[in-house]
């Protein structure tokens, strides 16, 4: 266990970082830091703290890379790649994990040989291969993919062009096909992707929930100063409520996210903590935006750029409208109600 | 006696003396004379094994332990539905103060009978006049030789008809002295001048009652905390309600979701318990940090209104859903199950009134957590 103002000291140095920086040069400056040593000795306070800070910020990482490349480790080294994430300086050597795209369950499917991906890279690493879940006879298979090339790719602007998605779309018939190499089938290649999934369902969770305390504090600070009929308008309660409604809403995303490292079922946690930060997210935007009133509607305020960076990541790895539903499925296949953690 | 190890106790204690078995059948659950009936006995039962004495301290009977073991026994029975929450909450809202506030030989002597389920405590709070706006209180108590008479009716009095004691707020200042000339008081109910009448209530049971308090002598030594002291009573014990109550809230909802999960089996439903469920886990994330807090001595102040909101809400979430899966079942059933749920379900529409409701509790947050300015 760190100690509380070591973790302080540590949350204000990764604060400063990403507000600081972004993209490619925030990820030199995490690597300076060394933040892959502390992601693998501190795997909680490093993540909640910098994926919150990066929320925050509006900022990203290839940092979500290391996170998402952390249960690969030894995968990564079976399939012949020397450097394993946390190797400073060797950027094109280590593997970017490629994401299911919006709404898919895995990043694609293995048939007669021939892929077809479509999958998400986030974190703008420039990696010469990939590791990919995808479908495969039924089960799940990591597969290491060779960088498919420019056809293959294409940076996603959208709803948030700050964000620099890069978007994979691979059919059989394209050029990375052969090359490619299943390096993990079965059982194990199933506990992986739920340890991927959970990693990178915890650590978007923080960045939603980052993203919506900002939201809420810029509106709170406007509710204060913006005077309408001689009053603050934060002083209406009907202006008042709706912020405190958010509030509400991200300390219980919060909760979920640090308690989602003591539960028994990690998987299981990771979704209730991500669906927990896209709600919190979901009605913070809604009320915030309405408090923020004109303002908050232009280019101008930073306001939009938070919503947009919650709006897209929410969609990652299952969208709070997406995973109550697969919870659901959940209980009703175990036919219980589950603690997950003890007072 | 550490957590896990007394959870490992009351469990095994519960398997040894009929698990399932104890638990109040539904045919019974609409009597509060059943209700009350059965907690008694249980009560008893978990007193005489020690049970229910861990986490009160040695001069009130109890054998030592921070309120975290009063949580986890009160989760092992209510996510049993051994005892009910709304009974069960009696002993934590109101013992804690007049643990903190009453006079030693009046703990000594009458905290052991409440333990052991000998006597039901009930809270003389709200008045006709006075609900969210406390402060307003009309009910009086006047000197008399060492002694207060007091005066005045209160409403929503939970369990009024079976208690014997009553902890009463009631003003011992000016009439317009507001929250600062009121005093709290632990009154007998069986003295004469005090009636009960019970309110039927949606749920139909008889839980709460009209309470009128006409000429009732009280001794000096039934004063908790000082003359005027009474806010200060009133807001320890609301702070205190946030801790185990809501903890062992939740075990219940759990139940109660628990028993609707079979029922998931389309993707309209499954996203009715997931939804519910996932409130609930963020009500026991959130709520877990803050029984750590109170097991370290430190109370709860405004941020525990974010626990309220958020256990309010989620009770209505879960019995929402009951509503949706039980297909009809909960505006047709006329089984007892069927007016089980019924109960359970009314009750739940008063989950953002009772204990301060959630405008007040948005008010708490928005004003104390998020600096927001107070109206005009």
């Amino acid at each position: 266990m760190m100690a509380a103002d070591e973790r302080a000291l540590l949350a204000e140095t990764l604060d400063q970082l990403a507000r600081e920086h972004d993209g490619a040069e925030l990820t030199k400056a995490l690597e300076h830091f060394g933040f892959a040593d502390l992601l693998a000795g501190s795997p909680r306070v490093a993540v909640a703290e910098l994926f919150t800070a990066m929320g925050r910020a509006g900022s990203m990482s290839a940092a979500i890379q290391d996170v998402l490349g952390q249960p690969l480790g030894d995968l990564a080294g079976q399939a012949g790649l020397a450097d394993l994430p946390g190797r400073a300086g060797h950027d094109a050597a280590r593997p970017a994990v490629l994401l299911p795209a919006m709404g898919q369950p895995l990043a694609g499917i293995v048939q007669d040989g021939g892929l077809t991906m479509r999958g998400l890279l986030l974190g703008q690493r420039q990696a010469d291969v990939m590791l990919a879940p995808l479908s495969s006879g039924g089960e799940i298979a990591w597969v290491r993919v060779p960088d498919p090339g420019p056809q293959a790719r294409r940076l996603v602007a959208g709803l948030d062009p700050a964000l620099a998605l890069t978007e994979i779309t691979l059919t059989p018939g394209m050029a990375a096909g052969p090359a490619a190499e299943v390096v993990l089938a079965g059982k194990e290649a199933e506990r992986r992707w739920q340890a991927v999934a959970a990693a990178g369902r915890r650590a978007l969770g923080y960045q939603i929930v980052g993203a919506a305390s900002q939201m809420i504090e810029l509106a709170v600070s406007h509710a204060r100063e913006r005077v309408q009929f001689g009053r603050p308008v934060g002083s209406f309660q009907a202006v008042r409520h709706r912020l405190a409604d958010s509030f509400v809403a991200r300390e219980g995303a919060a909760a979920a996210l640090d308690l989602a490292w003591d539960a028994d079922d990690e998987r299981l946690a990771g979704m209730l903590a991500k669906s927990l930060a896209g709600r919190a997210a979901r009605i913070a935007a809604t009320q915030c935006q309405q408090v923020l009133a004109g303002v908050g509607f232009t280019a101008e305020h930073p306001f939009h750029r938070y919503l947009a960076r919650a709006m897209v990541l929410d969609r990652v790895l299952g969208s709070a409208a997406e995973l109550p539903t697969e919870i659901g499925a959940e209980l009703a296949a175990a036919g219980a109600i589950p603690r997950l953690a003890e007072l | 006696m550490q957590t896990a190890e007394f959870r490992a106790a009351v469990v095994s204690w519960i398997d040894d003396h009929g698990g399932q078995e104890l638990a109040l059948s539904p045919d019974r659950s609409g009597s509060i004379d059943a209700v009350l009936g059965h907690q008694r006995r249980i009560q008893r039962m978990l007193f005489d094994a020690g049970l229910m004495r861990w986490g009160w301290p040695e001069r009130a009977g109890g054998l030592g332990g921070t309120p975290a073991l009063r949580a986890v026994l009160g989760e092992e029975l209510t996510g049993r539905a051994i005892v009910h929450t709304a009974p069960w909450s009696m002993h934590e809202v109101l013992g804690p103060a007049v643990l903190e506030f009453g006079p030693p030989d009046l703990v000594a002597d009458a905290f052991p009978r409440l333990l052991r389920g000998e006597e039901i405590w009930c809270q003389g709070f709200s008045e006709p006049d006075a609900g969210s706006d406390l402060g307003s209180l009309r009910t009086t108590a006047t000197r008399d030789g060492d002694g207060w008479v007091i005066n005045g009716e209160k409403l929503w009095t939970s369990f009024a008809h079976h208690a014997s004691r009553c902890v009463v707020l009631a003003r011992t200042g000016e009439p317009r002295s507001g929250s600062r000339g009121v005093s709290a008081f632990l009154v007998d109910m069986d003295t004469p001048g005090i009636t009960a009448s019970p309110l039927r209530t949606m749920a139909d049971v008889d839980e709460f009652c009209s309470t009128s308090f006409l000429n009732v002598a009280v001794p000096a030594n039934r004063l908790l905390g000082s003359p005027g002291g009474g806010w200060q009573v009133a807001q320890y014990i609301l702070s205190c309600e946030r801790g185990p109550i809501f903890w062992q809230r939740g075990a219940w909802l759990g139940h109660h979701l628990a028993k609707l999960v079979p029922a998931a089996r389309d993707a309209r439903s499954q996203a009715l318990v997931g939804d519910a469920f996932q409130q609930l886990w963020a009500f026991r994330a959130r709520s877990m940090a803050t029984q750590r807090q109170i097991a370290q001595g430190n109370l709860p102040g405004p941020e525990a209104s974010v626990d309220k909101i958020m256990i309010a809400a989620t009770d209505q979430a879960v019995f929402d859903a009951a509503r949706e899966l039980l297909d009809g079942g909960l505006e047709t059933d006329d089984s007892p199950a069927g007016a089980a749920w019924r109960r359970e379900w009314a009750y739940s529409r008063a989950a953002t009134i009772y204990g301060g409701t959630s405008e007040i509790q948005k008010d708490i947050v928005s004003l104390r957590l998020l600096g927001l300015p107070r109206g005009a």
